[in-house]
């Protein structure tokens, strides 16, 4: 902080014993600390300072560089905020820490074995990209896979959205200070893993999905556990989000801050349960369904306030629906019995031709653009992630509210930056 | 049934405990006290017990040695190029070829135990692999061995064919090694014996179909169906492109 205005004549400079290796002139007397006098290379309270200033505070604004290691960020990115004061009134968002060259490294390698890499472009819904690109690669074959596994599918897909929401949910509970809420979300995320390792022997990565299938049927100990496990979690979940909605400390740090409107969500291209808060009522599940969604009864929540608490609102209702579809695909699933078919043989050639594919991943709308060249490798492919669009809207969602808003904010985004930088 | 939730938490607040907004949490909170005093526990003492796993749990690969055909499918299908294969003696001394694991590089996909022909790759439930060097980390094919194998750490290879499914016959599963068999262009043939000795289970044998040109015998491969794991490693090596697997769909 630049300190023109500074004049250390006029403070008499009495050294004090044992403390002489400050330079003479930072020597204060304890009368000028008590006026409020600082050594020149400690930024001073300002509002000790007004006399100097003739009465005036210096607010002059300033650049922030939060990130990119910092307890706001749930992953490595920067945000540079300019504040005036304690306003927010400028934000700049810095991306690219994870950059690991994705989508060039699968143009060198044969479609299955894509699969695995598409697990790691965001590790808390890794099923949800694996699906996705399974079905760019059937839509591109002509590939109409079998009833049991759409089914199949719904149930992985919803087991990763739950296990994406708990660790959003668990994530919210350390950005508020509410401890008891991480500590409680992440022990019921732990029972989704499990019932991961039930499907398909692994927690995260699980590589499950294959192009014309699943890897294998589902075990009868999963049959048994996933009920249970919905049973268990539908009363859970009632007592996780108590700590949150029933106290208004929390509440009140989220109503109200980080409003955006229909219009700019529409401008920014932000997808999935931030655009739902703002009252636009879309979602690919059930207005472009892919799989058999389409045969499957749930309710998609919208609310038009457009504020944090709404996005918030949102997620934990798409948890509660979560459940719902995942017992209604469970009870085909059973109905179809153990002799269906549930992977069918993929040609290792894709046809020559261009593909494009979108579904509903846990944070919005994740889209996959296939150009194949009648090879076994693919000629280009390309993925939009829904968090790149919403981080890059930081700028809108926290400028004008206060610096201390902004990592509730930034936390309704649920940010994922493995899929952002790719 | 609809949404409850959002039903009753939409305008922000409890209705029914609106004024008591900090009694309900510290209620819940007391009300899970209360049960996890009653209740035994739920953690394990981690080091000296473990959590219950099934079979089909992905920790590192294992590999039966004698069962091992050293056909290279693990290798070619590792997204991670972390399998290779080396030269080993095996039982009575004579050099085999059989997969070594790097497994600083796995990345614990089950493809290689997935795609094994004969189900020599296991998966195991081992997860405790720190060591104390890079190199300790390179699993040859001697220290892939584990014991206690059972039906459950074979993954299982079964797919529907797609004439099949549009059959009605969906029940019948095929794996691809027991269909796929590698066909020959014989106008490209130039009769160089690559694929027969490449081939790990020697299912190639060179057939001859009388003399070219130049008086010498025009060798064509031919493979035998029965012993044939369709590894694809004599279409790799056939220096005129003249083999291609024929897939069965």
């Amino acid at each position: 902080m630049a300190n023109d205005n500074y004049d250390s004549s006029k403070y008499p400079k009495y050294p004090i014993e044992g403390f002489d290796t400050l330079p003479p002139d930072m020597h204060l007397t304890p009368e000028a600390i008590a006026e409020g006098a600082l050594p020149e290379n400690v930024p001073r309270n300002p509002a000790a300072w007004t006399h100097v200033h003739g009465g005036r505070m210096d607010t002059d604004p300033m650049w922030i560089t939060m990130g990119p290691q910092h307890p706001f960020s749930h992953g490595l990115w920067t945000l540079r905020v300019k504040a005036d004061g304690e306003m927010v009134t400028d934000a700049e968002p810095i991306i690219g820490y994870l950059h690991r060259g994705w989508e060039k490294e699968v143009e060198n390698r044969t479609y299955p074995k894509i699969i695995p890499m598409a697990d790691r472009l965001c590790y808390a819904a890794s099923m949800t990209y694996t699906h996705l690109y399974c079905m760019t690669c059937e839509k591109a074959l002509g590939l109409e896979i079998p009833e049991k596994t759409k089914y199949i599918r719904i149930v992985a897909d919803e087991i990763n959205r739950l296990q994406s929401h708990l660790m959003w949910l668990a994530a919210v509970g350390t950005d508020f200070g509410n401890f008891t809420g991480f500590i409680w979300a992440t022990r019921e995320r732990e029972y989704w893993m499990d019932m991961n390792v039930r499907l398909c022997g692994a927690r995260m990565t699980t590589n499950y999905p294959r192009i014309g299938g699943v890897r294998n049927d589902t075990p009868e100990i999963f049959d048994r556990d996933i009920i249970r496990c919905c049973d268990r979690f539908d009363k859970a979940l009632w007592d996780i989000i108590t700590l949150f909605d029933d106290n208004s400390t929390f509440t009140s740090r989220m109503i109200g801050t980080g409003i955006l409107t229909r219009e700019q969500c529409a401008n920014l291209g932000i997808t999935g349960p931030a655009m739902r808060g703002t009252g636009v009522d879309f979602d690919v599940r059930r207005d472009d369904p892919y799989d058999n969604y389409d045969k499957i009864d749930f309710d998609v929540p919208v609310l038009t306030a457009g504020d944090s608490y709404a996005r918030y609102v949102v997620r934990v209702e798409e948890m509660f629906q979560s459940t719902r579809i995942i017992r209604q695909a469970m009870a085909k699933i059973r109905a179809l019995g153990k002799s269906a078919p549930y992977r069918l043989k993929a040609p290792m050639n894709i046809p020559a031709g261009t593909t494009r594919m979108r579904m509903e991943d846990p944070r919005g709308t994740s889209y996959m653009y296939l150009v194949s060249d009648g090879t076994d490798k693919p000629y280009r492919l390309k993925v939009r992630s829904p968090i790149f669009n919403n981080v890059s809207s930081s700028k809108q969602l926290v400028t004008g509210c206060r610096i201390a808003d902004i990592p509730v904010i930034m936390a309704m985004i649920d940010m994922c930056l493995g899929e952002t930088d790719r | 049934m609809a949404m409850n939730y959002l039903e009753e938490y939409r305008d922000g607040r409890h209705r029914t405990w609106k004024d008591l907004w900090v009694v309900r949490p510290i209620l819940v909170c007391c009300r899970l006290l209360l049960r996890t005093t009653i209740h035994r526990p739920v953690t394990v003492l981690y080091p000296y017990e473990a959590l219950w796993n099934p079979d089909n749990y992905r920790g590192r690969p294992a590999l039966e040695f004698n069962k091992c055909l050293g056909c290279g499918m693990c290798v070619r299908m590792c997204p991670c190029t972390a399998i290779i294969l080396v030269e080993t003696p095996d039982d009575e001394g004579k050099p085999v070829m059989r997969p070594q694991i790097n497994m600083g590089r796995c990345s614990f996909c089950a493809y290689c135990a997935e795609y094994c022909p004969v189900d020599a790759m296991t998966v195991t439930p081992i997860v405790e692999l720190a060591e104390y060097t890079r190199s300790d980390l390179i699993y040859g094919p001697r220290r892939l061995a584990y014991e206690h194998t059972t039906e459950g750490m074979k993954v299982k290879f079964e797919e529907t064919l797609i004439s099949d499914y549009k059959n009605g016959n969906g029940e019948i599963r095929h794996d691809h090694f027991s269909i796929d068999r590698p066909e020959l262009d014989e106008k490209k043939c130039i009769s160089c014996k690559k694929c027969a000795k490449v081939c790990p289970v020697n299912a190639i044998t060179m057939v001859e179909h009388g003399t070219n040109a130049k008086g010498r015998p025009i060798l064509w491969p031919e493979v035998k169906s029965d012993v044939c794991v369709s590894c694809s490693n004599c279409i790799d090596a056939c220096p005129k492109s003249a083999l291609k697997m024929k897939e069965v769909l």
